[in-house]
């Protein structure tokens, strides 16, 4: 089963995500970390297949989480999807630049969200067959 | 149908929880402004942490409310981020208009959330939202102050890459103040990193700023995490380095502060004019001081203590006052003084009122910091023990005298790892059971009256009734041939003989030191109360006095006795009807409306040894489900107390609380009345 980790300090906004992300069609497992630092957490603990994260959260942001997880070569392959509220395009293009696969806007068309997050772990799951 | 219908449902849920969350941030907003206000008056400069942390929030609400389809409040949070923007960017400085744009936001989205799936009030409130959206584009089009180009740092790119806009703003603003700029490295544990980082990053704050937090790789394999901290402080990099207690390598300096420089610094540095607030030289923001934005001042609770004592004590001769007044208008000759008398002081009493409501309304605080807290705890078990549980919180907002919150943190953290310990199942139980794999943890919070009801109920394996009795025979609490009903073996449980013995917490999925929790909520005036069903669950219920500076309390007398009964514990009273009254095995007994209740003649429970009156009373108290009524001869009326603790042998006696003073000068006992129930039920007298 494919699992998934959901960064974002909004419990409603996880919540909403963890939804969408469950009628996917395909049964997958989700962790949600309410913070940066539950998120280095979890990390090592689990076997993600895609990550999605906001940038603004307290203590660690989504920026430096993304640099930390592109860094590591235990989780660099990981698909990581930034989802933020429209604000600084420096902040979300220096995202990408970063690492990030993709970027999503809030408000997320829920379809949208499904389309992108089957593409990126059909994309994970064929480079994972290849090493 | 249904699965339109479960849609629905879950829609309205979603619904719910935007609008608690979104009143959780306007609330944060609320107190971060008066923050703002407050530290403008101190410092004169709006602190940029209170900045950063009211543009989240303001980022957060635009973006919940954008999800939820409630476009002018989305709008207005979006104008209102704007505005934080500037300020957080030094693109603008706060003024007073600014704060009062403020409010008045806050206030409007609260009004707005409110009205939330009701779409024809929402829509009369479209146009006061379209009004201030207005004046706060107009506040945003004054000319942004200039911003110059960064300065040089010699930073890694890796750190440099990983900068927000506002956190690039930060370094830039340090360097533009002359603070020197380091990278401090820390290397910790992955599964305890979050103390030790906390630790170093509050050791920083006391000296500087955290501009950064960045983790990185720590090269080791695998158990270890690094963290480069981007830092800016004044200080020379080796009182630095010995404030923070780092090893030399441990630094690296990335500029040093204006003055040790080897190079002028001053020279690279940008204009000052891009730190209007922190510079002298800047000028002044036209015609709006600061110094009375804020009407919040901070007090010592002690204070207010002293304040709620003398309020005690005027009401004490209030009530003397009232008794003399009384005396007077019955008496013929004085009885046109007395009843102006008795007019005058009835006007006292709704001032004294009036008083006592304002002084106890500034000592409430809402429950949330000590949730809060309980939030973090659950969420550091969870990921501990690797056990799937939910908590959830409602009624934060209650509010409560801020030393009974404080008081009340342990025994309710207590509840709670209990529950998480020991009652939730590990996920292969719960699925055996049928139950979901993830348990759930909820804690509630209500006020009634003049008392503050906290639940906390978990979907756990409930406690196993047969093994707390077997358990308490073993333990020669109860004898075998004591008829106990379910509630009464519960109750159990906050027997220190019983529960601090690992082995039944173990098993009966309820941890130790509950009667401890009894003991403390007990001290606050408070009650606890267990209800518990196997295999489903138990709920953990406290009831608080809102306030512990001032109990009502209900006088009655005993012969020439007289004690104090906190209103708050009595359910009703009666006259005592001899007819009713039932002895069994030297016990007495009434029946009401159909229920057993067991008495107490409060004239043998202190071994008064009086004489039976003709004519008695029945005070019915309550303790949770568990009932007990007192026999006493008169009922004397209400009044005010303050309860004061008592010193000397009576002190140890059980069921007295303390003592309080009354109008008439006397001085009478309070009854501890979870004292008192609590012995019956220990008893075996009380049945289901």
């Amino acid at each position: 089963m494919k699992r998934i980790l959901i960064v974002e300090d909004s419990g409603t906004m996880r919540s909403l995500i963890a939804s969408t992300l469950e009628e996917l069609g395909e049964p997958v497992k989700i962790d949600e970390a309410e913070n940066g630092f539950e998120a280095l957490r979890l990390l090592p603990r689990n076997a993600y297949d895609l990550i999605l994260t906001d940038i603004n959260m307290p203590d660690i942001n989504g920026l430096e989480l993304v640099s930390f997880v592109k860094r590591d070569e235990r989780y660099a392959g990981i698909p990581l999807v930034i989802v933020s509220t429209e604000g600084s395009e420096r902040d979300r293009d220096k995202g990408l630049e970063l690492g990030a696969d993709a970027y999503m806007v809030k408000p997320f068309d829920p379809d949208g969200m499904r389309t992108l997050v089957i593409d990126l772990l059909g994309r994970g799951a064929r480079s994972g067959d290849e090493g | 149908m249904a699965a339109r219908r479960k849609r629905r449902t879950a829609a309205s849920k979603a619904q719910a929880e935007f609008v608690s969350e979104a009143e959780e941030i306007l609330e944060r907003m609320r107190n971060d402004f008066g923050l703002l206000a407050e530290s403008l008056v101190g410092s004169g400069e709006a602190d940029p942490e209170i900045v950063n942390s009211l543009f989240r929030s303001a980022h957060s609400l635009k973006g919940l409310s954008g999800m939820f389809g409630q476009e002018a409040m989305s709008e207005l949070a979006h104008h209102l981020e704007d505005i934080l923007d500037r300020l957080r960017m030094g693109r603008a400085t706060l003024d007073r208009r600014a704060l009062g744009l403020f409010d008045e936001s806050v206030t409007l989205s609260a009004a707005a959330l409110e009205k939330v799936g009701d779409e024809d009030a929402a829509e009369g409130l479209a146009e006061t939202i379209a009004d201030l959206i207005g004046r706060i584009e107009q506040w945003n089009d004054a000319p942004e102050a200039s911003r110059g180009e960064g300065p040089d740092v010699d930073l890694p790119d890796s750190i440099l890459r990983a900068l927000t806009e506002y956190e690039e703003h930060r370094l830039h603003a340090n360097v533009a103040q002359g603070r020197g700029i380091y990278l401090v490295d820390a290397t910790f544990e992955i599964a305890a990193f979050e103390d030790g980082l906390q630790e170093i990053q509050g050791a920083i704050r006391e000296v500087g700023e955290v501009l950064s937090t960045l983790p990185s790789p720590s090269g080791a394999p695998g158990s270890q995490i690094r963290f480069s901290l981007l830092t800016a402080a004044d200080l020379p990099p080796d009182t630095l380095r010995e404030r923070l207690e780092l090893a030399p390598d441990a630094m690296t300096i990335a500029r040093l502060p204006e003055g040790l420089a080897p190079e002028s610094a001053s020279a690279d540095a940008p204009d000052v004019s891009d730190q209007p607030a922190r510079d002298a030289s800047a000028p002044a923001a036209p015609d709006e001081t600061l110094k009375s934005i804020s009407d919040t001042v901070r007090v010592d609770i002690r204070k207010l203590d002293e304040l709620m004592n003398l309020v005690g004590e005027l009401a004490i001769q209030r009530s003397a006052l009232s008794q003399i007044a009384n005396r007077l208008a019955q008496d013929p000759a004085t009885s046109r003084v007395g009843q102006d008398l008795v007019k005058v002081q009835k006007t006292l009493e709704r001032k004294l009122q009036e008083l006592q409501g304002s002084v106890l309304d500034v000592r409430m605080v809402p429950l949330r910091q000590v949730f809060d807290k309980l939030t973090r705890v659950v969420r550091r078990l969870r990921l501990d023990q690797e056990k799937e549980v939910r908590l959830e919180i409602r009624g934060a907002d209650t509010e409560l005298d801020k030393l009974i919150v404080e008081e009340l943190v342990d025994p309710l953290m207590h509840v709670v790892r209990n529950a998480f310990d020991h009652a939730i199942e590990p996920v292969a139980e719960r699925e055996a059971a049928g139950k979901p794999a993830e348990g759930c943890i909820q804690v509630v919070a209500s006020q009634r009256g003049n008392d503050v009801l906290i639940s906390v109920s978990d979907d756990g394996r409930g406690i196993d009734v047969e093994k707390v009795r077997r358990r308490a025979i073993e333990v020669g609490l109860v004898s075998e041939e004591t008829e106990l009903g379910r509630s009464d073996i519960l109750d159990l449980i906050f027997h220190p003989g019983l529960s601090t013995r690992e082995e039944v917490t173990e098993t009966s999925g309820r941890g130790v030191g509950m009667d401890v929790v009894r003991s403390n909520i007990g001290a606050l005036g408070g009650l606890v109360d267990v209800k518990s069903e196997e295999g489903r669950g138990s709920t953990i219920t406290i009831m608080l006095p809102i306030t512990l500076a001032i109990i009502r309390a209900l006088i009655v007398g005993v012969g020439p006795h007289r004690f104090a009964v906190p209103l708050n514990s009595i359910r009703e009273t009666l006259l005592l009807d001899p007819d009713q009254l039932q002895r069994t095995e030297g016990r007495e007994l009434m029946n009401l409306r159909g229920d057993a209740l067991p008495l107490r003649r409060l004239d043998d429970e202190f071994r008064l040894g009086l004489e039976e009156p003709d004519k008695a009373y029945v005070v019915v108290l309550g303790v949770g489900d568990a009932r007990l009524g007192l026999i006493v001869d008169r009922l004397e009326g209400q009044q005010d107390t303050v309860i004061k603790p008592i010193q000397g042998p009576v002190a140890t006696v059980r069921g007295v609380a303390g003592a309080t003073e009354l109008g008439d000068g006397g001085a009478v006992l309070v009854l501890d009345v979870s004292a008192l129930v609590e012995d019956v039920v220990r008893k075996g007298e009380l049945r289901e």
